[in-house]
């Protein structure tokens, strides 16, 4: 009993000392803190290890040109998609780490941390959650990814254009980014021609999706729109296509990662995306391109994209301070994005708005013997 | 630092409320339920409510919050608490899998999966207060209830129903009515760390409120070790400090630390039940067997 | 026809999830543990089969290699984590705990070694054909099904024939007296959590085939085994498959009549309902009170 009452007390004690030395030691050439807030374990965990190999590219790439004075520290917390999880982890990046700058993903866990940065005016990016009302939710709160509703829309167009897929069917989970998709499909898809099917939410956690299949049979949609993240996208193009369902599959650019891909059923899927000419697009977007094969061995998606941009966009902000020698925080870093507005970053030039909303060319993309190739 | 240590403590006092309160019903009266976030949720939507439609006081939004989940338990912990032991765990595992769905399908009241936020920092009597002041007067008074409450005939009347509830019933007790007290009593408290999270997190949504919460307070108290005052709130230190504290680790690589972090977690688990059953702070000698 | 169509898939599902709650219901029966970490064993063998369809095995093969994972880790898991916890006479709730933690330790060790997210083996087995007018039925149906009876006609017979199957169903009902009969309790639950847990590698197999696996699977496959197990009666291993194939029905026909988003409820109201109106369940030898 009390060898481990005093255990937990060194473990407690030692808790709090470690930031104190760490902050007496490196006074002098103290790194910038980039801190990120990624689920890195649970169901969730495929998206933090793709949005923090972008990170770690673009800080060597960072590293490697001398853009900065100072050296970058990478500091990880775990949030497993949680928000109560992200208020700790965000917490403790703000005020034991002093972070410079933290990266986000999911749109619960933005949502959460939103208050906590603003309180401490420490700028936030998110480049992976792609709920609508993560506009404008601080001024310190940015987004490198164009939302969610902006993709629908782009895509509707070519849907019942160019495919002639007029009667759509939605698969949604019910949260704020499948509401957005769904109000688009009932509003924009009528006036661009087409008719909005049928509608099935379903849980986060579900796992068989056999009898949604047979209800969405039911309704004979011409294609069926998926909004989901995660492992659950893969169940659902699976079972669809096990279940009958062979008419087109389309969705929004979570699907843009290694396990749908990877996912045979997912063949001949349509997806939207931001524009990515990996081959022949400018310097910085070749350049990524290549040192990310390179060091990861795979190609990149959307998501290496977007945190390659968003720790990129730290770069290129904290070097137009450390010339006019102001200090890095987030007011700076704020005023500094504002006063450039356009940036180059992968895939073109990068504009922002008032918010500090990044707004994109958006394209379509179909998978196509496991690659996700461009068709409109 | 401070300001996260500040923030982590008043989480620990939070979670302290909500171990301290079911192991009321746990470790006095011998209810197993897996169901102690449901009622967390129904403090905190409540709370974040009252906050968000009328007055962001503190004390109103804790009261109301305790009341409507203290009721709420009664109706539900009434039929319930007809059956015993592995049978009102799973009957509590339905109510929490059926509440879960409800919280993300109610949108009108709890903002389904998208939550409820900008709700408004705590204040007291129109005076912005911290939310670790009142946590902490919240956990001190619902420990001193408990430990009033145990003291006297109530407390000799759940144990004796925990450590035989036909015998107690033969004696004259009068079972169902101090089960149900004992379950109201939990559910309150929970209902109040409930308000008291709401108002600290300034966001809620159904993801704080699942199994997962449900099973790791459980697990506060039995780590900490049941039917003792200090015992849950021991459990709560830890479990919350554990994750927190293994942040700090610089070896891991980036990419693993979410997983290196869950693994030393669960296997802290597993070995400290392994090692110590009853417990951090309980009693070896009285480890009983349940089933 | 939607009704059909229905009734059929959850047919599909409840075969797994009777064969999965058998196991849990096997265990819990003959030796009185509540084994949370039974979803481990069967997200391991999902996992063990999957690698060895990547690596090109014959079925068979995959197959064996994951039911002999899931034993040894049923195995594994009661010899040195739930022994030691009975020694101290551990409640309920250590036990519970305990096999929390494996759960969660399991869960990480998949997400670093397989990689996080889906899984899943490409069979054309379980790419569905148009039987009837809009009656969709694959392959995989008939393995899942006749899988499952099999299982439970030999599990019958072995429990019904053989001794150690007689004694297995002897224990949960009174331990000392077999104890004082000279059979050793700790290697009868040897023996039901090797067969327990082994039963929940088919299960498993066709999960893979079917919806495909991820980590976190196993927590849903416990709950729906737990929930099962309740529901069938504690102790009985016929009505435990009999409501684990209840819930799969359930779940899947009240998308005829509910929006899709209430079908993970429902199953859970049955389970509540059971508690209060029937709590002895379908089968119930002992009553809850």
């Amino acid at each position: 009993m009390t060898g481990f009452t005093t255990g937990r007390r060194a473990l407690l004690g030692g808790l709090a000392a470690t930031p104190f030395l760490r902050e007496a030691s490196a006074q002098g050439n103290q790194p910038y803190v980039l801190g990120t807030l990624f689920p890195m374990s649970g169901p969730n965990a495929e998206y933090g290890t793709a949005f923090t190999a972008g990170i770690q590219l673009a800080m060597q790439h960072i590293a490697a040109d001398n853009m900065l004075r100072r050296p970058l520290r990478l500091q990880a917390e775990d949030t497993q998609a949680l928000p109560q999880q992200g208020v700790i982890g965000m917490t403790k990046l703000v005020n034991v780490d002093r972070a410079n700058y933290v990266m986000v993903g999911f749109t619960a866990v933005s949502k959460a941390v939103a208050p906590v940065g603003d309180r401490a005016k420490t700028v936030m990016v998110n480049g992976g959650a792609v709920g609508p009302d993560l506009a404008g939710l601080s001024p310190f709160f940015w987004n490198v990814i164009p939302l969610a509703h902006l993709e629908t829309q782009a895509l509707l167009p070519f849907l019942v254009r160019q495919r002639n897929l007029k009667r759509i069917a939605l698969v949604y989970v019910d949260d704020p980014l499948g509401d957005a998709i769904l109000g688009i499909l009932r509003t924009a898809l009528p006036a661009a021609g087409g008719e909005l099917a049928g509608q099935f939410s379903i849980p986060r956690t579900a796992q068989q999706f056999a009898p949604v299949a047979a209800r969405i049979r039911q309704t004979r949609p011409d294609a069926v729109y998926i909004a989901s993240f995660g492992a659950q996208q893969s169940q659902i193009i699976k079972q669809l296509r096990d279940n009958g369902v062979s008419q087109p599959l389309v969705s929004y650019s979570a699907m843009n990662i290694d396990s749908v891909r990877a996912t045979a059923e997912a063949e001949g899927l349509i997806f939207t995306t931001q524009v990515t000419d990996f081959a022949g697009g400018d310097a910085v977007t070749r350049r990524f391109a290549t040192d990310f094969r390179a060091r990861f061995n795979s190609d990149p998606g959307t998501y290496q994209v977007n945190y390659y941009n968003a720790a990129r966009l730290f770069g290129l902000l904290a070097q137009s301070l450390e010339r006019e020698n102001a200090e890095v925080n987030g007011e700076n870093l704020r005023r500094a994005l504002l006063a450039g507005r356009e940036f180059d970053l992968v895939g073109g030039k990068g504009r922002f708005d008032d918010q500090g909303n990044m707004s994109a060319e958006l394209q379509i993309n179909e998978i196509r013997g496991g690659r996700s190739v461009k068709i409109g | 630092m401070i300001a996260y240590l500040t923030n982590l403590a008043a989480l620990a006092a939070i979670f302290g409320i909500l171990a301290s309160t079911l192991n009321v019903a746990v470790g006095y009266a011998g209810i197993f339920s897996v169901a102690h976030a449901v009622f967390f949720g129904v403090g905190a939507y409540a709370g974040a409510q009252i906050a968000l439609v009328l007055v962001p006081d503190a004390l109103l939004a804790m009261l109301v919050a305790g009341l409507i989940s203290g009721a709420l338990s009664l109706c539900l912990a009434l039929p319930a608490l007809r059956v015993r032991g592995e049978y009102f765990v799973a009957a509590s595992l339905g109510l929490q899998m059926m509440a879960t769905t409800l919280f993300s399908e109610w949108k009108s009241v709890t903002g389904g999966i998208g939550g409820l936020t900008g709700i408004p920092r705590p204040h007291v009597f129109g005076v912005e207060v911290g939310t670790l002041p009142l946590a902490l007067a919240a956990l001190g008074l619902i420990l001193l209830a408990t430990a009033a409450l145990m003291r006297g005939a109530f407390g000799r009347t759940l144990r004796s129903i925990r450590d035989a509830e036909s015998a107690a019933e033969a004696l004259g007790k009068n079972v169902a009515a101090a089960k149900a007290l004992a379950v109201a009593f939990a559910c309150a408290g929970a209902g109040v760390a409930g308000a008291l999270f709401a108002l600290h997190m300034q966001f809620v949504n159904v993801e704080s409120f699942n199994l997962d919460q449900s099973v790791l307070i459980m697990a506060m108290v039995i780590i900490g070790g049941t039917g003792t005052l200090l015992g849950p709130l021991v459990g709560a230190v830890i479990l919350l400090s554990l994750p927190a504290g293994l942040a700090f680790l610089p070896f891991i690589p980036a990419t693993e630390v979410g997983a290196v972090q869950q693994m030393v977690y669960g296997l802290a688990m597993t070995l400290l039940m392994i090692f110590r059953p009853a417990g951090l702070v309980g009693d070896l000698s009285r480890g009983k067997s349940m089933a | 026809m939607l009704f059909v169509q229905l009734l059929l898939q959850g047919l599909q599902v409840g075969a797994i999830y009777a064969l999965t709650a058998a196991g849990f219901a096997l265990i819990f029966g003959a030796t009185r543990i509540f084994h949370f970490a039974h979803g481990s064993s069967f997200a391991l063998a999902g996992y063990v089969f999957i690698f060895a369809m990547q690596a090109g095995w014959p079925w068979w093969m995959g197959g064996l290699a994951a039911t002999l994972t899931a034993t040894l880790f049923g195995i594994g898991v009661f010899w040195f984590v739930y022994r030691p916890i009975q020694r101290h006479e551990g409640s309920f709730f250590t036990v519970f705990v305990a096999a929390f933690g494996v759960g969660i330790v399991v869960q990480n060790l998949i997400g670093m070694t397989a990689g996080r997210g889906f899984a899943s083996v490409d069979t054309p087995l379980s790419r569905a054909v148009e039987v009837l007018p809009d009656v969709f039925l694959a392959q995989v149906f008939w393995v899942a099904v006749g899988v499952a009876a099999i299982l439970f006609a030999a599990l019958t017979l072995f429990l019904t024939r053989h001794n150690a199957g007689v004694a297995l169903r002897a224990l949960h009902q009174n331990p000392d007296l077999l104890r004082a009969y000279g059979l050793s309790s700790t290697r009868l639950s040897l023996l039901a959590f090797a067969l327990g847990s082994a039963l929940a590698a088919p299960a498993a197999m066709v999960t893979a085939m079917t919806s495909g696996m991820n980590e976190a699977i196993g927590h849903q496959v416990m709950l729906i085994s737990m929930a099962a197990t309740i529901v069938g009666g504690v102790g009985s291993l016929r009505g435990a498959a009999l409501a684990g194939l209840m819930l799969g029905v359930a779940e899947s026909v009240a998308l005829n009549f509910v929006d899709t988003q209430w079908a993970e409820a429902v199953s859970f109201l049955v389970l509540f309902a059971f508690i209060i109106f029937r709590p002895s369940g379908i089968f119930g030898i002992a009553q809850a009170r």
